[in-house]
């Protein structure tokens, strides 16, 4: 601290405290240790909160849309995830137990259980490191990068790999032959941004008025009355645009109306990304959903009914090609490594079983890879600080008269692997 | 004992103030001193005010007439969401908790330093780091996706997105810390016979905002780590696209901000608690009231986010129970409001500059929490949703209620941190140019968003225009004010008058300490009275005030309380020498105890008897001979003890030995 102060005192070593880690302003060892319990636990608690978003995420996805996590959780390995657990809870055990030691002044023990708490958490992200390299090679990842998919005839099951070279490729396991043919495939729209523009152009936009009959059973039967195509596709303006117009520039041609766009309005759409729609060969693009602007507002009356029916794909070769367009019809190439096995009977009812996965599966894995991620984190985290501990604890530094940051150390750690024993049954063990 | 005159005192005698105590920039930017740290803090935050009030002036430049003058478009939209985040982020949320807070709070408690100097040290870098990263957006295009940073546009903005949420995220993890070391702090420093009904209400607001600050901003942090992953690995939690729910940043973001909008509250409300009682040289009304007040603030402030969320689209359960319990988080902050009225009532009163402050935040605070509660009628608020209604509104409690708190506090301590004060007539000038500066430019916005003037539009219909026009000038006015304030108050540093240690009267323990105060605050160890009884506090000079009973304790009464309650050390606020020795005694004394008590076969080494002797000698040179009995019947004591100690290891190694 301040110069004038060390002036005034110049032992620091045994002269009034015990410790020389005692700071200043604290009265005794007692003080300083009591005073960083209460901070250990504050932060303790704002961690819990750090976490609360992604369960109350988790929550929410799983209320909203169960199947994902019923079909998800098949792929994470419960072994793995049991594995992790044991050793969390015995590393906690290796802390509490350097606290002791310090405590009771037993250098050696101290040195051991803080390496050996050490050791289980380089175990633990180990493995989470093969965990993870898994699902990478099975494409089995979070939000757009996610990507197994099925074939039209629902009796195939394709899944990306990584393994491949070039381009993506796809792993083709056929249980309809009872047969898993491991094959790198060319693609050159495999990997095809749903978002671009184009994808959208297949849509056939169409009014439909319906009566909506009540019957005397209260049974509601709709008829279709007539069916008008709405051809026009409406103008998006960009921001440029918009600026142009509003400092008085040209106008624009006037827009035609009625005339459809793509929006964020759900459930006007049919969902294109249906596995039965697939099946069927009706398949595009996913998207979102369509508006229909009728002059300046738009109209919903109760008997009409917006329909977006898309383009059949045309019919391709070869009858992997599901997620080509008409305008980019997925190619496959000579297969350039390929391996084959007869599946199992325990693999063909696993994915007869497994079946198609449901839309939005990303989700699942979303939120698996934020709560373990940020999990490893603050485990890696935990490393650093017990090796910072381990230096000092060599160095001679705890006294039974100063042993707080082990302490509190040690408190943090099991917070980490409470966390832990949260996220593996809710992750590894639902049904 | 001395006449009040002879004891008014302008500086510290013996020791330098934490100002002069080292030199050199190195030793402020290494510092732990919590005065110097909350001192660094403040220039920053009257930085960031400028820079934000800059912004908050083109874009009110801007809005003067319809059409584009400076900025359009895109290029507006990153200035008023640069000024939003920059104003949030940089001074309102630390202000007056980090910089006052650090400076005043522990010397209120009669502590020499908060509990954690280190980790506030550490807090102070992450706000200077969170606000180089915001300032780095500039160059690289800046943000105009709303301080608010709604999903999917700041999923999509081509602005640094990335960079600014990596800002916000080091400046949460500052509040949080700020608040975890100020809560440790009240807990574990307060002197004996300060309990908690003893706690002057600033600190009180303190404590409130700390449990703020540590439960509510894990979750911004978490938001914009979940923001700034989904804009770089696209995981998919908030995009539509991708399975994900835009809503859920919504819930995520005011979950943390509105209890942020407390954080900036209360601290104000602390301060406003102690000015409203030394300028009305009366007892605060309804102490109690006020302490329950601020805690039950801290606690509901979590349960009404969806309010800012009514249009969302969240169910019509959800909209009301959100619009229930906005009403009932409006009631707390009644009962302040009307306790320091109360306390106006038949009070002494004086109009100072803080005062001034004071008496504008009662007025601008019942506007800005009325017209929440408008707000937060459901049908009244699917109209004023996103107009300028919402705009005035907010700038009534964060800015006319919070900065003017702000300014209060500044103007109120700075001669006790400075030792200086500011020019008294030109801060009169300033307060009542701020006053009728905002008041210019925010009446006008409740009257054009009830009219359906919409917020964050750089162009408008020509009927608005008088509205805008009246702000903008109300702006100018307001900004003027602000920054002659502090511009004085940076000249007075070095210029003003030197202050004396109690310009105002003020009853807490602050102003006993020196002016400007020393190193570990206190020079002799202060004597607690009567919290906001100022019966025996007189005004001997205009504007020097002095209590009539005891402030300070001579050494030996010192050491007879130390004794009693065995407490003292050598760095107990303001101890001697004498108390330093007496101290060190004392300590050896318990070792030797303690290490006795030690199991044998943890026992480190053995008690070296030698060496005991000699520090005994080193102490008593340093006592000094005859003064002081109290100190050589401890020395006695511990000499004795000690070699009946040193006596024992031989006899339990005698003992083994026969065993």
């Amino acid at each position: 601290m301040s110069t004038a102060h060390d002036a005034h005192h110049d032992d620091h070593g045994h002269g009034h405290h015990g410790s020389r880690f005692i700071q200043h302003h604290y009265d005794d060892a007692q003080h300083q240790f009591d005073a960083g319990k209460l901070g250990i636990w504050i932060f303790l608690a704002q961690e819990v909160l750090f976490f609360s978003a992604l369960f109350v995420a988790y929550i929410l996805y799983r209320v909203h849309h169960g199947e994902l996590y019923s079909y998800a959780h098949k792929y994470l390995d419960v072994k793995y995830g049991a594995i992790n657990t044991a050793i969390l809870i015995f590393s906690s055990l290796t802390a509490a137990w350097a606290v002791r030691c310090a405590q009771r002044n037993e250098r050696a023990g101290l040195i051991l259980c803080l390496a050996t708490t050490i050791a289980c958490a380089f175990g633990f992200l180990g493995i989470k490191y093969i965990e993870y390299s898994h699902k990478y090679h099975e494409q089995l990842l979070f939000g757009r990068y996610f990507d197994p998919c099925v074939s039209p005839g629902g009796n195939e099951f394709i899944t990306k790999s990584n393994d491949c070279p070039g381009s993506k490729g796809s792993v083709h396991w056929d249980f309809g032959a009872g047969k898993a043919t491991e094959g790198c495939y060319e693609s050159s729209t495999i990997d095809q941004d749903p978002q671009t523009e184009g994808v959208q152009a297949d849509c056939q936009v169409f009014e439909t008025k319906v009566r909506i009959a009540r019957g005397a059973d209260g049974k509601e039967t709709v008829t279709e009355t007539s069916r008008k195509p709405i051809a026009e596709r409406c103008h998006e303006w960009s921001l440029e645009e918009a600026e142009a117009e509003a400092e008085g520039g040209k106008q624009e041609a006037p827009e035609k109306f009625p005339c459809w766009k793509p929006s964020y309005q759900p459930a006007v759409c049919p969902d294109l990304t249906d596995a039965t729609a697939r099946a069927k060969g009706t398949a595009a693009r996913p998207q979102v959903g369509i508006l229909v602007e009728y002059g300046d507002h738009e109209e919903r009356g109760e008997d009409i009914v917006i329909k977006a029916e898309c383009k059949p794909a045309p019919k391709v070769t070869k009858e992997l090609d599901i997620l080509g367009t008409p305008e980019h019809p997925m190619q496959l190439g000579k297969p350039t490594i390929v391996k084959s096995h007869e599946l199992t009977t325990h693999e063909r009812h696993e994915l007869e079983a497994m079946g198609p996965p449901p839309d939005h599966t990303n989700m699942f894995f979303t939120i698996y890879f934020a709560m373990t991620g940020l999990h490893g984190i603050h485990v890696f985290a935990g490393i650093l600080v017990f090796m910072w501990l381990l230096i000092r604890a060599l160095k001679g530094h705890f006294t039974p008269d100063y042993f707080g940051p082990i302490d509190y150390a040690a408190l943090y750690w099991h917070i980490v692997d409470l966390i832990w024993i949260f996220l593996f049954p809710l992750l590894y063990l639902i049904h | 004992m001395a006449t009040p005159a002879a004891k008014r005192i302008h500086g510290p005698v013996s020791e330098p103030d934490f100002m002069n105590v080292t030199k050199g920039i190195r030793s402020w930017l290494i510092t732990l001193d919590h005065k110097r740290i909350g001192m660094m803090y403040l220039f920053g935050i009257l930085i960031s005010l400028l820079v934000g009030g800059a912004f908050a002036l083109i874009v009110r430049t801007e809005l003067f007439l319809p059409g584009k003058q400076l900025v359009a478009g895109d290029t507006y939209n990153q200035f008023f969401t640069l000024h939003g985040a920059v104003m949030v982020f940089l001074v309102i949320i630390p202000g007056i908790p980090a910089a006052l807070g650090n400076i005043i709070m522990p010397i209120q408690l009669g502590a020499p330093d908060v509990a954690f100097p280190r980790l506030n040290l550490a807090s102070f870098y992450l706000w200077v780091s969170g606000a180089i990263l915001l300032v780095l957006t500039i160059p690289f295009g800046s943000l105009d996706t709303g301080w608010t940073l709604y999903t999917p546009y700041s999923l999509e903005s081509k602005t640094p997105v990335l960079i600014a949420v990596c800002g916000v995220f080091l400046l949460g993890f500052s509040s949080i810390f700020t608040g975890l070391n100020f809560i440790v702090t009240i807990h574990k420093f307060r002197p004996q016979g300060m309990g908690w009904f003893q706690l002057p209400l600033n600190v009180w607001a303190i404590y409130a905002t700390g449990i703020m600050q540590v439960l509510a901003t894990p979750v911004l942090g978490i938001t914009v780590l979940l923001l700034a992953v989904e804009r770089f690995a696209h995981i998919g939690i908030f995009d539509p696209t991708l399975g994900g729910d835009p809503v859920l940043f919504q819930h995520f973001f005011w979950f943390y901000s509105h209890p942020a909008v407390y954080i900036m509250i209360i601290p104000g409300m602390g301060v406003i608690s102690e000015l409203i009682s030394t300028f009305s040289r009366k007892p605060i009304f309804g102490y109690r009231f006020i302490a329950y007040s601020s805690i039950s603030l801290a606690l509901l402030s979590f349960l009404v986010w969806g309010h800012h969320m009514f249009v969302s689209g969240q169910s019509r359960l959800a909209n009301m129970v959100f619009s229930a319990l906005t009403f009932t988080v409006g009631i707390p902050s009644a009962i302040k409001v009307f306790n320091w009225v109360a306390t106006l009532y038949k009070g002494d009163i004086r109009l100072k500059t803080p005062m001034l402050y004071a008496l504008s935040f009662l007025l601008l605070f019942t506007i800005g929490g009325l017209t929440g509660l408008f707000l937060g009628i459901l049908s009244v608020d699917v109209h004023l949703h996103d107009t300028y209604f919402v705009v005035a509104h907010f700038h009534y409690v964060m800015m006319g209620s919070t900065l003017v708190a702000f300014l209060g506090a500044l103007h109120y301590w700075w001669p006790k941190f400075t030792g200086r004060m500011y020019p008294e007539s030109l801060g009169k000038i300033c307060a009542i140019g701020v006053f009728f500066g905002f008041n210019l430019t925010f009446l006008p916005q409740f009257v054009m968003g009830s009219r359906g003037m919409p917020r964050r539009y750089w162009d408008y219909d020509p009927h608005y225009q008088i509205y805008h026009q009246l702000s903008t000038v109300g702006a100018f006015v307001l900004g003027i004010s602000i920054f002659i304030s502090v511009m004085y108050l940076f000249a007075s540093f070095k210029n003003g008058p030197k202050a004396p240690r109690n310009p105002w009267g003020g009853s807490s323990l602050e102003w006993q300490a020196p002016t400007p105060p020393t190193l570990y605050n206190f020079e002799k160890p202060p004597v607690l009275h009567e919290l906001y009884n100022y019966d025996d506090i007189v005004e001997v000079e205009p504007d020097v005030w002095e209590r009539i009973t005891p402030t300070e304790v001579e050494p030996a009464v010192a050491d007879e309380i130390a004794k009693k309650t065995g407490t003292a050390t050598e760095h107990t606020a303001g101890a001697t020498e004498a108390d330093k020795a007496a101290a060190m005694i004392h300590a050896k004394a318990e070792e030797v105890k303690a290490e006795s008590k030690l199991d044998e076969s943890s026992r480190a080494k053995p008690l070296d008897p030698a060496k005991l002797p000699d520090e005994i000698e080193i102490a008593k040179k340093v006592a000094g001979a005859g003064e002081l009995v109290p100190a050589e019947q401890k020395l006695a004591e511990a000499e004795a003890e000690a070699k009946a100690k040193a006596a024992e290891p031989a006899k339990e190694e005698s003992d083994k030995e026969k065993k």
